[in-house]
Protein backbone atom coordinates (compact mmCIF):
# COMPACT_ATOMS: atom_id res chain seq x y z
CA UNK A 1 0.00 0.00 0.00
CA UNK A 2 1.23 3.48 -0.86
CA UNK A 3 1.36 6.52 1.35
CA UNK A 4 -1.82 8.62 1.70
CA UNK A 5 0.28 11.67 2.68
CA UNK A 6 2.17 11.31 -0.59
CA UNK A 7 -1.10 11.13 -2.54
CA UNK A 8 -2.35 14.27 -0.78
CA UNK A 9 0.93 16.05 -1.45
CA UNK A 10 0.69 15.12 -5.14
CA UNK A 11 -2.91 16.36 -5.11
CA UNK A 12 -1.88 19.77 -3.76
CA UNK A 13 0.99 20.04 -6.24
CA UNK A 14 -1.25 18.92 -9.10
CA UNK A 15 -3.79 21.63 -8.33
CA UNK A 16 -1.01 24.17 -8.05
CA UNK A 17 0.45 22.97 -11.36
CA UNK A 18 -2.79 23.55 -13.26
CA UNK A 19 -2.95 27.11 -11.86
CA UNK A 20 0.71 27.81 -12.63
CA UNK A 21 0.41 26.49 -16.20
CA UNK A 22 -2.65 28.64 -16.82
CA UNK A 23 -0.96 31.79 -15.46
CA UNK A 24 2.22 31.04 -17.43
CA UNK A 25 0.21 30.72 -20.64
CA UNK A 26 -1.52 34.05 -19.95
CA UNK A 27 1.83 35.75 -19.25
CA UNK A 28 3.16 34.21 -22.47
CA UNK A 29 0.23 35.58 -24.49
CA UNK A 30 0.51 38.99 -22.80
CA UNK A 31 4.21 39.06 -23.66
CA UNK A 32 3.32 38.89 -27.34
CA UNK A 33 1.33 42.10 -27.16
CA UNK A 34 4.51 43.72 -25.81
CA UNK A 35 6.46 42.21 -28.71
CA UNK A 36 4.04 43.41 -31.38
CA UNK A 37 3.62 46.75 -29.61
CA UNK A 38 7.36 47.46 -29.78
CA UNK A 39 8.80 49.55 -32.65
CA UNK A 40 9.84 47.34 -35.57
CA UNK A 41 13.45 48.48 -35.31
CA UNK A 42 13.87 47.06 -31.78
CA UNK A 43 11.28 44.29 -31.95
CA UNK A 44 13.75 41.57 -32.85
CA UNK A 45 16.67 42.62 -30.69
CA UNK A 46 18.77 39.65 -29.52
CA UNK A 47 17.78 39.99 -25.82
CA UNK A 48 14.07 40.08 -26.70
CA UNK A 49 14.28 37.12 -29.08
CA UNK A 50 16.50 35.27 -26.61
CA UNK A 51 14.03 35.80 -23.76
CA UNK A 52 11.16 34.54 -25.92
CA UNK A 53 13.13 31.48 -26.99
CA UNK A 54 14.01 30.64 -23.37
CA UNK A 55 10.36 31.00 -22.40
CA UNK A 56 9.23 28.73 -25.27
CA UNK A 57 11.82 26.08 -24.39
CA UNK A 58 10.82 26.26 -20.72
CA UNK A 59 7.15 25.79 -21.59
CA UNK A 60 7.88 22.92 -23.96
CA UNK A 61 9.90 21.31 -21.18
CA UNK A 62 6.95 21.71 -18.81
CA UNK A 63 4.61 20.19 -21.37
CA UNK A 64 6.95 17.29 -22.06
CA UNK A 65 7.71 16.44 -18.44
CA UNK A 66 4.78 17.75 -16.41
CA UNK A 67 7.15 19.90 -14.36
CA UNK A 68 8.24 19.53 -10.73
CA UNK A 69 11.49 17.90 -11.84
CA UNK A 70 13.16 18.59 -8.52
CA UNK A 71 10.49 16.79 -6.49
CA UNK A 72 10.96 13.22 -5.32
CA UNK A 73 10.49 10.33 -7.72
CA UNK A 74 7.36 9.03 -5.98
CA UNK A 75 5.57 12.39 -6.03
CA UNK A 76 6.49 12.89 -9.68
CA UNK A 77 5.17 9.41 -10.45
CA UNK A 78 1.80 10.37 -8.93
CA UNK A 79 1.80 13.79 -10.59
CA UNK A 80 2.42 12.19 -13.96
CA UNK A 81 0.31 9.09 -13.64
CA UNK A 82 -1.83 7.83 -16.51
CA UNK A 83 -4.65 10.38 -16.26
CA UNK A 84 -2.11 13.24 -16.26
CA UNK A 85 -0.28 11.67 -19.20
CA UNK A 86 -3.58 11.31 -21.07
CA UNK A 87 -4.35 14.97 -20.40
CA UNK A 88 -0.88 15.94 -21.56
CA UNK A 89 -1.24 13.98 -24.79
CA UNK A 90 -4.64 15.56 -25.45
CA UNK A 91 -3.14 19.00 -24.73
CA UNK A 92 -0.29 18.33 -27.14
CA UNK A 93 -2.83 17.37 -29.81
CA UNK A 94 -4.65 20.66 -29.15
CA UNK A 95 -1.32 22.46 -29.51
CA UNK A 96 -0.70 20.70 -32.82
CA UNK A 97 -4.06 21.75 -34.28
CA UNK A 98 -3.66 25.30 -32.95
CA UNK A 99 -0.21 25.46 -34.58
CA UNK A 100 -1.52 24.27 -37.97
CA UNK A 101 -4.46 26.69 -37.86
CA UNK A 102 -2.18 29.58 -36.88
CA UNK A 103 0.18 28.63 -39.68
CA UNK A 104 -2.65 28.66 -42.23
CA UNK A 105 -3.91 31.99 -40.89
CA UNK A 106 -0.43 33.53 -41.20
CA UNK A 107 -0.13 32.12 -44.72
CA UNK A 108 -3.40 33.73 -45.77
CA UNK A 109 -2.46 36.99 -44.04
CA UNK A 110 0.85 37.06 -45.96
CA UNK A 111 -1.12 37.26 -49.21
CA UNK A 112 -2.50 40.64 -48.18
CA UNK A 113 0.16 42.05 -45.90
CA UNK A 114 3.87 41.72 -45.24
CA UNK A 115 4.57 39.16 -42.52
CA UNK A 116 8.21 38.78 -41.56
CA UNK A 117 9.66 35.42 -40.66
CA UNK A 118 10.16 36.53 -37.04
CA UNK A 119 6.56 37.69 -36.74
CA UNK A 120 5.30 34.42 -38.22
CA UNK A 121 7.43 32.36 -35.84
CA UNK A 122 6.20 34.42 -32.88
CA UNK A 123 2.55 34.06 -33.83
CA UNK A 124 2.66 30.34 -34.64
CA UNK A 125 4.92 29.44 -31.71
CA UNK A 126 2.92 31.44 -29.20
CA UNK A 127 -0.45 30.09 -30.29
CA UNK A 128 0.77 26.48 -30.50
CA UNK A 129 2.60 26.35 -27.17
CA UNK A 130 0.10 28.59 -25.37
CA UNK A 131 -2.90 26.55 -26.54
CA UNK A 132 -1.28 23.29 -25.40
CA UNK A 133 -0.44 24.78 -22.01
CA UNK A 134 -3.96 26.16 -21.46
CA UNK A 135 -5.53 22.91 -22.65
CA UNK A 136 -3.48 20.91 -20.13
CA UNK A 137 -4.24 23.36 -17.31
CA UNK A 138 -7.99 23.30 -18.02
CA UNK A 139 -8.15 19.49 -18.34
CA UNK A 140 -6.24 19.01 -15.11
CA UNK A 141 -8.32 21.58 -13.28
CA UNK A 142 -11.56 19.93 -14.41
CA UNK A 143 -10.27 16.52 -13.36
CA UNK A 144 -9.40 17.83 -9.89
CA UNK A 145 -12.79 19.47 -9.48
CA UNK A 146 -14.98 16.49 -10.49
CA UNK A 147 -17.03 14.54 -8.04
CA UNK B 1 -25.07 2.94 -30.46
CA UNK B 2 -22.50 4.47 -28.09
CA UNK B 3 -20.75 2.28 -25.58
CA UNK B 4 -19.12 3.37 -22.36
CA UNK B 5 -17.35 1.82 -19.42
CA UNK B 6 -19.43 1.77 -16.26
CA UNK B 7 -17.86 1.00 -12.90
CA UNK B 8 -18.72 0.25 -9.28
CA UNK B 9 -15.67 1.92 -7.77
CA UNK B 10 -17.50 4.47 -5.64
CA UNK B 11 -19.89 1.86 -4.19
CA UNK B 12 -17.07 -0.57 -3.38
CA UNK B 13 -14.87 2.16 -1.93
CA UNK B 14 -17.61 3.64 0.22
CA UNK B 15 -18.63 0.18 1.42
CA UNK B 16 -15.12 -0.15 2.82
CA UNK B 17 -15.08 3.37 4.23
CA UNK B 18 -12.09 4.37 2.12
CA UNK B 19 -11.49 7.88 0.82
CA UNK B 20 -10.40 8.42 -2.77
CA UNK B 21 -6.92 9.25 -1.47
CA UNK B 22 -6.75 5.94 0.42
CA UNK B 23 -7.76 3.96 -2.65
CA UNK B 24 -5.31 5.99 -4.76
CA UNK B 25 -2.50 5.14 -2.32
CA UNK B 26 -3.36 1.42 -2.50
CA UNK B 27 -3.41 1.47 -6.30
CA UNK B 28 -0.38 3.77 -6.69
CA UNK B 29 -2.10 6.51 -8.68
CA UNK B 30 -3.23 10.06 -7.90
CA UNK B 31 -6.55 10.87 -6.24
CA UNK B 32 -7.48 12.71 -9.43
CA UNK B 33 -7.16 9.49 -11.43
CA UNK B 34 -9.48 7.63 -9.05
CA UNK B 35 -11.88 10.58 -9.16
CA UNK B 36 -11.99 10.68 -12.97
CA UNK B 37 -12.42 6.88 -13.22
CA UNK B 38 -15.28 6.94 -10.68
CA UNK B 39 -16.98 9.68 -12.66
CA UNK B 40 -16.56 7.86 -15.96
CA UNK B 41 -14.41 10.63 -17.42
CA UNK B 42 -11.25 8.56 -17.70
CA UNK B 43 -10.97 4.96 -18.90
CA UNK B 44 -8.13 3.29 -16.97
CA UNK B 45 -5.45 1.14 -18.53
CA UNK B 46 -5.62 -2.64 -18.07
CA UNK B 47 -2.80 -2.37 -15.55
CA UNK B 48 -4.62 0.16 -13.38
CA UNK B 49 -7.92 -1.72 -13.69
CA UNK B 50 -6.18 -4.87 -12.46
CA UNK B 51 -4.54 -2.99 -9.57
CA UNK B 52 -7.88 -1.50 -8.54
CA UNK B 53 -9.50 -4.95 -8.68
CA UNK B 54 -6.66 -6.34 -6.58
CA UNK B 55 -7.13 -3.58 -4.00
CA UNK B 56 -10.80 -4.49 -3.63
CA UNK B 57 -10.12 -8.24 -3.88
CA UNK B 58 -12.62 -8.38 -6.72
CA UNK B 59 -12.36 -9.38 -10.36
CA UNK B 60 -12.13 -6.67 -13.01
CA UNK B 61 -15.49 -7.82 -14.42
CA UNK B 62 -17.13 -7.22 -11.03
CA UNK B 63 -15.92 -3.62 -11.05
CA UNK B 64 -16.13 -2.65 -14.71
CA UNK B 65 -18.74 -3.35 -17.36
CA UNK B 66 -19.56 -2.13 -20.84
CA UNK B 67 -22.94 -0.42 -21.12
CA UNK B 68 -24.75 0.90 -24.16
CA UNK B 69 -26.33 4.34 -24.02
Amino acid sequence: MGDVDLVEKAERLGRKRSQIFFVLAMVFFAGQSIYFGAPEATRDSPPRVGAWLILVILMLLLLATGGFLLRGREVRHLLNDESARANRLAAQATGFWATILALLAVYVESMFDLVTLNEAVHIVGTIGVGAALISFAVRERRAHQLG
Amino acid sequence: MAERLANRLRAEREARGWTQAELAARVGVSRKTINTIENGVFVPSTLTALKIAESFERSVEELFSVVED
